[in-house]
């Protein structure tokens, strides 16, 4: 105990036991808690005092997808490779596949150096001008407001854009990122891009996220706890089948000087065991197909529901997501980009014009887009080295 | 197997049956003393077979721990709750000869491979393509002493150094040669038994004492769980160990040192039948966090707080069953739901909180998963677990015809443990035992079957009140403080400690001096530490009596004390 945080340990007199179900929660149970109930039972083995902790294990772009792709009434995109394809001559084809032989990821190298001075489009996305990005035209989508408007005019703060309505009815859904990239291959259900960033973070621990929420007096009713936002250096401790294993320990990661990498932290409440995050800004490790990025986040808010027996906590991720960093982390990740079907030029370009939120003072371009993601989590408990502190 | 592995296996064989035959006994007489506690008649001379983990002490003592110790040997039999005393009626059967064969020989290829060689060998010969008995002589005479816990007699050392020149010329290597005749010693009885060698004891006419070398033997492995070192053996040349100042400095000089730690997790690990780890299996489907190296950190966190609380913090034994101070592991910390500050692997230091309901190694995953079913809990192995291994009690096997489909009947519309075993309330043959077992158990089932923490069993709350002699309990903390306050519990710790450092089981006699040391565990406030050397210091523990008629010099013996003899389970519980 002597490295985890002890300031964040709670003790009020306001503890209450926890009954039966969420006494098997790791990291829940309250300091100074008496050690039994009316019947005299112990109300939990070992926890961490007032304090709860996940480790992300699935993070994906929220889709909603219909049985016949009602929201892509153009169809998917066309990949990369399809329109390096279509650009070649007959023998150009025969000479650079080997007459067909060269599949499609053994030849994505010439596919993206398809710019007119041998240029990897991906990389410098503007050296072509490719066929205009197909997007979502339907009207339904995960999400919520986030620019607080009912029909998506401009505000100081946001650019003019459409709004959806939710799965359950809700109005004035943001979620321009769904509308970038829900007719893309890559990001629909078992789409390459995203399900082989997911696994890549699974088998390597890499970019891997941890919420540390603290200030908890109860785990299901709780007005003021604090969640914060770390990256682990400890890879997923999983089981044999390659489940990952609730309760287990992750350390965060540090800078040289002690304090956390990452460490960003908003303010929250439990509600019946519905952890809500109020919004802020919000940076998180990100890493998939080979590339090393971040979710750069304005305006975020987490929101996860906690199982009742404490071991798995599922939700979303809402907030403005910083364009720029999306498509340095699309553009960057080489042999995936050519099964994903996308072309980078194009979706680049969409993505700038898509941005709803935070306009440059000097374009006046917005510069983010409102987005939603969907996160499943497992109990963890949070490890950071002493004298570090949440943010707030 | 090749012919010439076969060849040299009859020799090894041969070479066995001869010294089986030729152990001496020397007739020295010497003085004794009369401030070891109370005297006993002690056990026959007897020959007993070196446990593995002995094997493996001597091996890395004598060799280093870069001689890789691979493979298993046979198992030894619990005896009267302790394997240790299986050692004494273990034979070797011709399998696991050939199993100690391929050890020997895997062992002395290494000590003479061109890697180990120079620093194992004390010399270097005149060729390498020839026999040197000169170097082999020396490398004999010093490995030898250590080996056979004495000095090689003239003909042992002959034998040895004659081996290695034959094998030399017929492989035309020294080396290969000197390999060979070291994997022929470490096949022989001289090296694979630990024997109570006797002589004429000159204080007692007609009497007979250990010699002072199997009495180096005695307390070595008593108390290091390992063959003599230099000082030890130089002790008993020199027959300062049969002296009372002589053998005081020796166990002073063993007890303070490291090693001690050695010897006491080898007794703990013995007495809580630690061996079942090897083959504890759950159900990977219920149990997905059960892992063999969860297993063995289970293990290794309750021999961690055996030797904090008895070693390092020298504590009453009884607040071993207390103690919340406790070592873990990530992957125990998972179990236990604590956080580990060691997330790479490492141990940690933890103290479960005052009011934590895991108090004392009874709360351990190292004991609530070793006893339980794959894939549930059982308040029956543990209350059966916790009588035998901690009180020294027997609980009868079950009878033969009892109709286990009662109990084990998957629709039966049961929820919980205390619920399926309430139907042994309808059988009377089971009854009896059930109720020595049971209401200990209940009070540990808040751990499920690999000693994770739960407060319901198949939706339904858990009732974990029980009794235990007398004293009801409603949480398993104070389960761990009813076996604090049993007043078997010391006795019992006594009675197997004594008869692990004798490698025997206990007679009505031996009641002398168990019950003198159990007394004065108390009176040290159940200092563990007193205890050992208490023991380790008594004239008790090297106590031998001749069997009749008494040997002629030169004769091994080995004889089985008489049934009655020995202390049967009840008297032992009594006592």
């Amino acid at each position: 105990m002597k490295q985890i945080e002890r300031g964040e340990m709670v003790n009020k007199a306001a503890c209450r036991i926890v009954k039966v179900s969420a006494a098997a929660i790791a990291g829940i149970v309250l300091a100074g808690c008496s050690q039994s109930d009316e019947a005299g039972r112990a109300p939990s083995a070992s926890a961490q005092s007032g304090r709860l902790g996940f480790v992300v294990r699935h993070w994906f772009t929220a889709m909603h997808e219909t049985k016949f792709m009602d929201e892509c009434n153009q169809g998917l995109n066309i990949s990369n490779d399809e329109i390096w394809w279509r650009g070649l001559s007959k023998v150009d084809r025969a000479e650079k596949t080997q007459n067909g032989l060269l599949e499609t990821l053994r030849r994505w190298q010439p596919a993206v150096r398809r710019g007119p001075n041998g240029e990897d489009v991906c990389l410098d996305p503007t050296a072509v001008t490719d066929p205009k990005f197909i997007t979502v035209n339907g009207d339904v989508s995960y999400g919520i407001n986030l620019d607080g408007t009912t029909d998506g005019r401009a505000t100081p703060k946001t650019c003019a854009h459409k709004k959806f309505t939710g799965l359950n009815g809700e109005p004035a859904i943001d979620n321009q990122m769904y509308r970038l990239v829900g007719c893309t291959y890559g990001w629909r259900t078992n789409g390459i891009f995203e399900v082989n960033a997911d696994e890549m973070r699974g088998t390597s621990g890499i970019g891997m996220i941890l919420i540390d929420v603290t200030g908890v007096d109860d785990t299901r009713n709780d007005d003021d706890v604090t969640v914060s936002f770390y990256r682990s250096i400890d890879q997923f401790a999983q089981d044999s089948s390659g489940k990952p294993l609730p309760f287990s320990s992750y350390r965060i990661d540090t800078n040289p000087d002690g304090t956390a990498r990452y460490g960003d932290s908003l303010k929250g409440r439990i509600e019946n065991g519905v952890l809500k995050t109020q919004s802020g800004d919000v940076r998180l490790p990100f890493y998939g197909n080979y590339t090393f990025s971040q979710h750069i986040f304005k305006d975020m808010q987490l929101e996860l529901k906690i199982a009742d027996d404490g071991k798995t906590a599922d939700g979303m991720v809402f907030g403005y997501y910083d364009v720029e960093e999306f498509i340095y982390h699309v553009t960057g990740t080489g042999v995936v980009i050519s099964t994903a079907g996308f072309s980078c030029p194009a979706l680049a370009a969409a993505a700038w014009e898509l941005a709803d939120g935070y306009p440059d003072p000097e374009t006046g371009k917005c510069t983010m887009l409102s987005s939603a993601f969907r996160i499943d989590t497992h109990a963890a408990y949070v490890v950071k080295p002493e004298g570090v502190k949440a943010a707030l | 197997m090749s012919s010439r592995k076969v060849r040299h296996m009859i020799t090894s064989l041969q070479t066995f049956a001869r010294h089986a035959g030729a152990i001496a006994i020397a007739g020295v007489l010497l003085s004794g003393c009369d401030d070891g506690g109370p005297k006993i008649q002690g056990g026959t001379p007897d020959m007993r077979r070196l446990t593995e983990e002995q094997y493996h002490h001597i091996i890395e003592d004598v060799f280093g721990s870069s001689i890789r110790v691979g493979g298993r040997i046979d198992p030894l039999i619990r005896t009267d709750g302790l394997l240790a005393l299986g050692a004494r009626s273990a034979r070797i059967t011709p399998t696991g000869f050939e199993q100690y064969y391929d050890l020997a020989h895997s062992i002395a290829d290494q000590v003479v491979n061109g890697t180990n060689r120079k620093e194992l060998i004390p010399c270097v010969p005149a060729a390498l393509n020839a026999p040197d008995d000169a170097c082999a002589q020396k490398f004999f005479g010093d490995v030898g002493r250590f080996l056979y816990r004495r000095p090689l007699t003239a003909a042992e050392l002959d034998t040895a150094v004659l081996s290695a020149h034959e094998a030399a010329v017929g492989l035309g290597s020294f080396y290969d040669g000197l390999g060979m005749s070291l994997a022929a010693m470490l096949t022989t009885p001289q090296f694979l038994f630990v024997s109570d060698t006797i002589e004429a004891d000159p204080d007692s006419k007609g009497d007979v004492r250990l010699t002072s070398y199997a009495k180096a033997s005695r307390l070595s492995f008593f108390l290091w769980n390992a063959a003599p070192d230099e000082e030890l053996l130089a002790a008993a040349e020199s027959g300062d160990l049969h002296s009372r100042s002589g053998l005081k400095k020796q166990v002073e000089r063993m007890t303070e040192s490291s090693r001690l730690q050695d010897g006491v997790r080898s007794f703990f690990k013995d007495m809580l039948e630690f061996e079942l780890f090897e083959t504890l299996e759950k159900d990977p489907m219920i149990y997905p966090a059960y892992s063999q190296a969860l297993a063995d950190d289970a293990m290794e966190q309750v021999l961690r707080d055996i030797v904090d609380v008895l070693l390092v913090r020298e504590d009453d034994y009884r607040d071993l069953f207390t103690t919340r101070k406790t070592s873990v592991t990530p992957a125990l910390a998972r179990i236990y739901q604590i956080p580990a500050t060691q997330p790479d692997g490492g141990w940690a230091e933890y103290e479960f909180p005052a009011d934590d309901i895991r108090a004392g190694i009874v709360t351990r995953i190292g004991f609530t998963a070793l006893h339980a079913h794959p894939g549930r809990s059982s308040p029956t192995l543990r209350g059966k677990a916790l009588r035998e291994t901690l009180l020294c009690q027997t609980v009868p096997p079950p009878p033969g015809n009892i109709d286990f489909t009662l109990f084990n009947d998957p629709n039966a519309p049961v929820k919980t443990a205390r619920q399926r075993l309430g139907a042994h309330n309808t059988v009377p043959a089971c009854t009896g035992c059930h109720l020595m077992t049971d209401p200990i158990g209940f009070g540990l089932e808040n751990f499920d079957g690999i000693g994770a923490f739960r407060t319901t069993e198949n939706d339904t709350e858990l009732d974990v009140t029980g009794t235990i002699d007398g004293k009801d309990f409603t949480r398993p903390d104070q389960l761990a403080t009813g076996i604090r306050d049993n007043p078997a519990l010391a006795s019992c710790v006594v009675r197997r400690l004594t008869a692990y450092s004798m490698g025997r089981s206990l007679t009505r006699d031996d009641g002398k001096f168990t019950r003198a040391a159990q007394q004065e565990f108390v009176d040290n406030n159940y200092n563990f530490k007193k205890l050992v050397r208490q023991i380790a210091l008594s004239d008790a523990l090297y106590a031998v009596r001749a069997p009749e008629p008494v040997p002629e010099p030169s004769q091994t013996v080995r004889t089985e004390p008489a049934a009655d003899d020995r202390m049967s389970h009840s008297e032992e519980s009594r006592s």
